[in-house]
């Protein structure tokens, strides 16, 4: 065995105890769902003990389930709004704004990291008592010192509400990923941009910004895939509701397969959501041609 | 070399742990078993809901005496729907306790059908409760094949409730009203009089099973369709009684007699029961003896003063005359077939049911002991809200259930849910019910 066959499979051997926690934790239950989408699988009733293959049903009755859609729509809303929109502007403009030498510099640093640093359940019972209660809410009071009337905030404008909680969690995330990215841009390039006059809009536009380009993109494909992975927030927040408004992707799963008790359907979703979430991320990494 | 060293030692370094692990883990094994044959057996109890466990709590000192067990109680999530669902996983997965409730009589049929409830007839019929159960708990009780697999140890009464102080107040009859025509008039006068809503269906997604057993199923016994189970198991959910139900539904909502908003939120109980009805800004709901302890009565947050006085009830009216009280299961306890100690939790099940245990159960939650002697009872007797109730139990009406019902329940969900939305109309409400039914239970479920 030659010294490169011999370290080849040294390395492939380091690899084993990673490939063995995968398999049991993702593989294994990935193969079962996709099992189980072709079957009627249930928690109570005759099927949860004489399960049945029912093969494509499940996914024919999805494709005319109405919830079904109006989840999928919620999703990309909540992705887009928050992730794609909010966090990244505003981690963007925090890495940019951090990045100058500022007073109190940590202290809007940690500032920024804390919700992040709370847990999602704890974070979500607090911006319950900031948008819920009507006339007691925070947000209410707030607005009312300028004459805006009291609301429910989360029956008024439930999926805005989602949209900024969700930003705000996920702010410190965005803005430590840029601000690695803007670390790597090398100082001469903006001496020499400035030296040639560029203003700083030209130099965030022309130089800043393609150079961020790979970090901004592996931000959205991990970004994207976590946001429509959610599920503790919008479940204490919402529950999906009201009347489905806020039923994200994962709290439909949740629905169908512990509340509904259709583990086969439930399935069957999960299997359509992790095909988007695959087709999601082939067109960042492939269509925008960039390598991650 | 070096790298391949430190793979051998990782390896070797997780083997020797993996090993270590699995000797310290037979040695502990062997010895549980060792002390868990010579101890005393314990016994695990699923149960949610703080009142509910305070309850339990009362009864077990007796009974881990009386049979010498050890009894353990496992707190669950309060809300009912995230309560079945933990437990039905852990059912499925096969780890549940050994000794359960079921919230509702719609939910055991399925329960059931899918072999998680150990069969106790022998057991029930030579206890010597048995003959103090109302007829009605031994009915709702016994399954279609015969057999007992759950025994209700409580019962829900339940009916209208209304503002008995504020109708008044506002010069609106306070008599029972004879029809839905007749209910519906009332809500209308309620709003055109107060400007406030006059009466609340449990409805939609969020309320889970409620929808269906403390909303929809109240209205069936008056309607065309009295029963939704046909003599061979099959529903009968095309049927009018059902149309006409929904349309009830509709006319309330799309007439704003009853609160939307609040029903399509989480939790959407919190607002119409604990809230607006004692604020008065809802004045008459489908409710059980439990508002009066735990909803508006002594043990309440909001309390309605006087509440026996100022809140009064209806019995629940016939579509075209004739009034019904309904009765359905609660506490139905039952065992876990997969339990290690099948025959021992089935005696801890009976003492369970005891009076005893039954009136702390009344005391804290509100319901009615499903026997007879708790009538006797001194601390029964003290609940003077409910020792009424107790005594009209056999005048009660019950629905039938069979294998599927937890569907029609989450169907009924959906169906209220698409009315509380404006999305549909009576009939489509109906054609959402049969459409899911069928979906799930297949089309020949459903005449």
């Amino acid at each position: 065995m030659t010294y490169e066959t011999r370290m080849a499979w040294q390395n492939r051997l380091l690899l084993v105890p990673a490939l063995v926690l995968l398999g049991c934790f993702i593989l294994i239950p990935a193969v079962t769902a996709i099992y189980l989408s072709f079957t009627n699988d249930a928690l109570s009733g005759y099927a949860a003990s004489h399960p049945q293959l029912v093969g494509l049903k499940n996914y024919l009755r999805l494709f005319s389930d109405q919830g079904f859609w109006n989840s999928l729509i919620v999703t990309l809303a909540f992705v887009f709004g928050s992730s794609i929109v909010g966090q990244f502007v505003f981690g963007l403009a925090a890495a940019l704004a951090l990045r100058r030498p500022i007073a109190l510099r940590p202290l809007f640093n940690a500032a920024i990291l804390l919700p992040n640093a709370v847990p999602e359940v704890v974070a979500g019972f607090i911006w319950i008592s900031m948008l819920a209660g009507g006339r007691y809410s925070t947000l209410s009071r707030i607005v009312g010192l300028i004459g805006v009337a009291p609301q429910n905030w989360l029956e008024s404008a439930p999926l805005l509400m989602i949209i900024v909680v969700n930003t705000w969690r996920g702010i410190a995330f965005a803005m430590i990923l840029m601000t690695s990215g803007l670390s790597a841009v090398p100082a001469e390039v903006y001496e020499a941009a400035r030296m040639d006059g560029a203003t700083a809009r030209q130099i965030f536009w022309h130089i800043t910004l393609p150079l961020l380009r790979p970090t901004i993109f592996l931000y959205m494909l991990v970004s994207t895939a976590g946001t429509i992975a959610i599920f503790g927030l919008i479940y204490t927040l919402t529950r999906g509701g009201p009347g489905g408004a806020t039923e994200i992707i994962g709290i439909y799963i949740y629905n169908q397969s512990f509340v509904a008790y259709q583990l086969g359907y439930g399935s069957a979703v999960a299997v359509i959501m992790l095909a988007v979430s695959v087709a999601l991320g082939a067109v960042y990494v492939r269509v925008l041609k960039v390598r991650v | 070399m070096t790298v391949l060293r430190a793979g051998v030692g990782l390896i070797a370094c997780a083997a020797a742990a993996a090993v270590l692990i699995s000797c310290s883990g037979s040695g502990t094994g062997s010895r549980a078993g060792a002390d868990s044959a010579a101890s005393t057996p314990t016994i695990r109890i699923a149960e949610h809901r703080q009142p509910r466990i305070d309850a339990l709590n009362k009864a077990i000192p007796k009974i881990e005496k009386q049979l010498g067990v050890v009894i353990e109680v496992i707190e669950y999530p309060a809300p009912e729907k995230d309560y079945l669902s933990k437990l039905l996983t852990e059912l499925g997965a096969g780890n549940a306790p050994d000794l359960f409730t079921a919230n509702f009589d719609s939910d055991v049929p399925d329960m059931v059908s899918a072999g998680y409830l150990a069969p106790m007839t022998a057991e029930v019929k030579a206890w010597d409760g048995y003959p103090q159960l109302f007829d009605v708990a031994k009915k709702l009780s016994t399954s279609a094949d015969g057999q007992i697999y759950a025994l209700d140890s409580m019962l829900l009464v339940q009916q209208l409730y209304f503002r008995r102080d504020l109708l008044d107040k506002a010069g609106i009859s306070t008599a029972q009203p004879a029809s839905w025509k007749d209910l519906l008039d009332r809500a209308r006068e309620i709003k055109a009089k107060t400007g406030k809503y006059g009466l609340l269906l449990p409805a939609g997604i969020s309320w889970g099973p409620g929808a269906f057993n403390e909303g929809f199923i109240l209205f069936a016994p008056g309607s065309k369709t009295p029963q939704i189970v046909n003599r061979d198991g099959t529903l009968n959910l095309n049927g009018q009684g059902v149309r006409d139900i929904f349309r009830l539904y509709k006319s309330l909502i799309d007439e704003e007699l009853m609160p939307v908003n609040p029903l399509l939120g989480p939790e959407p109980w919190v607002i119409p029961k604990y809230v607006m009805f004692p604020a008065g800004d809802l004045m008459a709901t489908t409710c059980g003896t439990w508002c009066y302890i735990y909803d508006w009565g002594k043990d309440s947050k909001n309390p309605v003063p006087d509440v026996t006085k100022n809140v009064g009830t209806w019995a629940v009216p016939g579509m075209d005359g004739g009034l019904s009280v309904s009765i359905s299961g609660s506490n139905i306890w039952a065992v876990n077939a997969k339990s290690a100690h099948v025959d021992l939790t089935k005696k801890v099940l009976l003492a369970l049911c005891s009076v005893e245990a039954t009136v702390a159960y009344a005391g804290l939650v509100g319901n009615i002991p499903a026997r007879r002697d708790a009538a006797d009872n001194k601390d029964f007797q003290a609940l003077t809200e409910l020792v009424p109730v107790l005594r009209d139990v056999d005048k009660g009406t019950f629905e039938r259930s069979t294998p599927g019902f937890s569907v029609v329940s989450e169907g009924v969900a959906r169906a209220t849910e698409a009315l509380l939305r404006k999305q549909t109309d009576a009939a489509g409400a109906q054609a959402i019910l049969v459409k899911y039914v069928k979906d799930l239970l297949g089309d020949n479920a459903v005449k």
